[in-house]
């Protein structure tokens, strides 16, 4: 599958985005770390449009002092969504990316149908950040970081940009007045987590069961923080079943004959 | 130290030889019998100031009346009053973890809190009885393990997407009385099980071993646990073995003239033996492993090697000693290798009588 590079004008940045695949559109946004795509957007964009943005700050855009917050960036991606025509569609992220489309979700309850965030940054255990070190990193975001090829190493002073801008606007680990509007998010919501996973582990699930008016908390096994990129072929089954389903998905459906 | 009480609730009768087992022999009578003995001798442990009662899951076999050992478990809450409830155990990976976790809450509440959770791989004949891939056997249950923790202890309702299990809605009800969950422990007979027990930061309990398989495995387990930031208490340790005991030495020795008799599992089938183990079953200490299995000791020998407790009470507790000091174990868990009712009576009372209380004072 792949994906093509395009950019978007919206709310004052110049954006960009790749885009694979055709159907139901779905939002991706981005971790801490910056748009790096995987085996899991494949798998995604063989059943559905993938619209994966770069959000202001992040990778080749410049240094974004403008916005000030999660909220502020939210909106600035929906605008974004809006610039490219499109009215409903499904939301998705990963880890900072997460609480980016629970934003995403909150500000534009008549538009997003769906939301899944994997590994949210929305609620966080106190006073953990991710090492800056790459080798701690990498023992941070994988249960089995033998099992994962070498990535190229980012380039520092982006990533030290992209880090910074995360840093400068990712809130507090419990954020109260944004946790007091989750309930105005009644669109399922499926929130993934790696059991593995020390950043925000999977005892961060319930806090979105019981916040969220219409949640559901899957655990990964034996995946860390990149659940993405550890499982891609589990969480993309529960994920497009979800997306397909929505909360009918813990209903089990198709054959399981063995010989019909 | 503390001393449990295992039963595999035997058929006390005639049956035929092999793996599985056909019922040919079978006889509805003696069945009930057997269970009734066991139950009975249970309620003798519990009376008689024993700390635990064990049970645990065979199939197809005289050997064993307890595929379901959670069935018995829930029959001995309300017979055995005081002692600690230990299944040792449900063989995880053929099972529906969900279904383990549910159950292991159900006896929990049903006992006052009283149970312990062993998780067991099982003996390799039991992968036949569920038809189960024994060369994911590792994997299932270490899988299983985790799920079973978690569908304790999370508050939430939750789903699961696993390499073997996928479930997508789970809350179970009830819930376990002891917290975070009951005691927890697994086999650690290989050195992948003690690597793996000491990582995870649970209880350790070694069965058809020898004291020298057995010293191996736990100086693998310490080491991994320490690895893990902690270091295993005696009471963290099971140790299980065969029990003969009598008035002195000599009546021991008359009441038994020949080695323990053996189980019927794996053994009795060497081409479901050997299949098994042409998986990646047994792990790493392959030969070792095999052989412990496979091994039929005379009474001194088993008595040597640690498989067997046998003779009066202060051989016994010189023989515990020596365990305790190799092992570091902190609860043994007997079963009495005696077929006399009389005889399994008298074990149960003198061992109360006569060892328990100096196991106490060592404490």
């Amino acid at each position: 599958m792949n994906f093509a590079e395009h950019f978007v004008e919206a709310d004052g940045f110049r954006i960009r985005y790749l885009e694979a695949g055709q159907g139901e559109p779905l939002i991706w946004f981005h971790g801490g770390g910056g748009l790096q795509l995987n085996r899991l957007h494949a798998l995604l964009a063989e059943k559905r449009r993938v619209i994966a943005f770069e959000a202001p700050g992040f990778g080749v855009s410049p240094v974004n002092e403008r916005t000030r917050s999660m909220e502020e960036l939210a909106g600035t991606m929906g605008a974004a969504i809006a610039a490219l025509g499109i009215e409903r569609y499904a939301v998705m992220g990963i880890s900072f990316g997460g609480k980016l489309a629970l934003w995403t979700a909150i500000l534009n309850p008549e538009r997003v149908a769906a939301a899944v965030l994997l590994a949210p940054a929305a609620i966080r255990p106190q006073n953990t950040r991710p090492p800056m070190d790459p080798a701690q990193l990498r023992a941070m975001l994988y249960a089995h970081p033998e099992r994962v090829p070498p990535m190229p190493a980012p380039d520092p002073e982006q990533m030290k940009k992209s880090m910074g801008f995360a840093m400068r606007v990712i809130g507090p680990d419990r954020d109260t007045a944004f946790e007091a509007r989750f309930g105005t998010a009644k669109m399922p919501i499926l929130v993934v987590l790696g059991t593995a996973d020390r950043l925000i582990p999977p005892e961060m699930g319930r806090f979105y069961r019981q916040l969220l008016p219409n949640c559901h908390v899957l655990m990964v096994y034996d995946a860390a923080h990149a659940v993405d990129v550890e499982r891609p072929e589990a969480v993309f089954a529960a994920v497009d079943d979800f997306l397909k389903r929505q909360d009918k998905f813990i209903v089990r459906a198709g054959q399981s004959a063995l010989f019909p | 130290m503390k001393a449990a009480l295992f039963s595999a609730v035997p058929y006390g009768g005639q049956a035929s030889e092999g793996w599985p087992v056909p019922a040919d022999l079978y006889a509805d009578e003696t069945a009930q019998r057997s269970y009734s003995a066991a139950i009975e001798r249970f309620r003798l442990a519990d009376e008689t100031g024993w700390d635990w009662v064990t049970v645990a899951e065979h199939h197809y076999s005289p050997f064993s009346l307890t595929p379901n050992p959670m069935l018995l478990a829930g029959a001995l809450t309300q017979v055995v009053r005081r002692a600690r409830i230990a299944v040792l155990g449900p063989t995880v990976p053929m099972l529906n973890p969900v279904r383990v976790a549910e159950e292991f809450a159900m006896l929990d509440v049903m006992s006052g809190g009283r149970i312990v959770a062993g998780l067991m791989r099982g003996t390799p004949n039991e992968y036949v009885t569920y038809n189960v891939n024994p060369q994911e056997s590792r994997e299932r249950f270490q899988e299983a393990l985790q799920l079973i923790r978690k569908a304790w202890t999370e508050p939430q309702p939750f789903g699961w997407q696993g390499r073997h299990y996928e479930f997508r809605s789970l809350s179970i009800w009830p819930r376990p009385v002891q917290k975070p969950h009951p005691p927890l422990y697994m086999s650690g007979s290989s050195p992948e099980s003690g690597q793996y027990a000491g990582e995870n930061h649970i209880g350790i309990g070694f069965a058809v071993t020898t004291l020298p398989l057995a010293t191996k495995a736990i100086g693998v387990y310490r080491a991994a646990a320490r690895g893990a930031g902690w270091e295993p208490t005696p009471d963290d340790i099971i140790y299980r073995c065969g029990l003969h005991i009598a008035d002195s030495d000599e009546k021991a020795n008359n009441d038994l003239t020949s080695g323990p008799p053996r189980g019927r599992f794996s053994i009795s089938n060497p081409a479901l033996e050997s299949a098994v183990a042409g998986t990646s079953y047994y792990g790493r200490d392959f030969e070792a492993q095999r052989n412990r299995v496979a091994r039929l000791p005379t009474i001194k020998d088993a008595v040597d090697n640690g498989q067997v407790l046998f003779g009066g009470p202060n051989s016994v507790f010189q023989q515990i000693l020596k365990i305790r000091d190799l092992i570091g174990a902190g609860i043994l868990d007997l079963v009495l290798i005696t077929q006399d009712d009389d005889k399994a009576r008298r074990a149960v009372e003198l061992f109360a009588g006569k060892v328990l209380p100096r196991l106490r004072e060592m404490e």
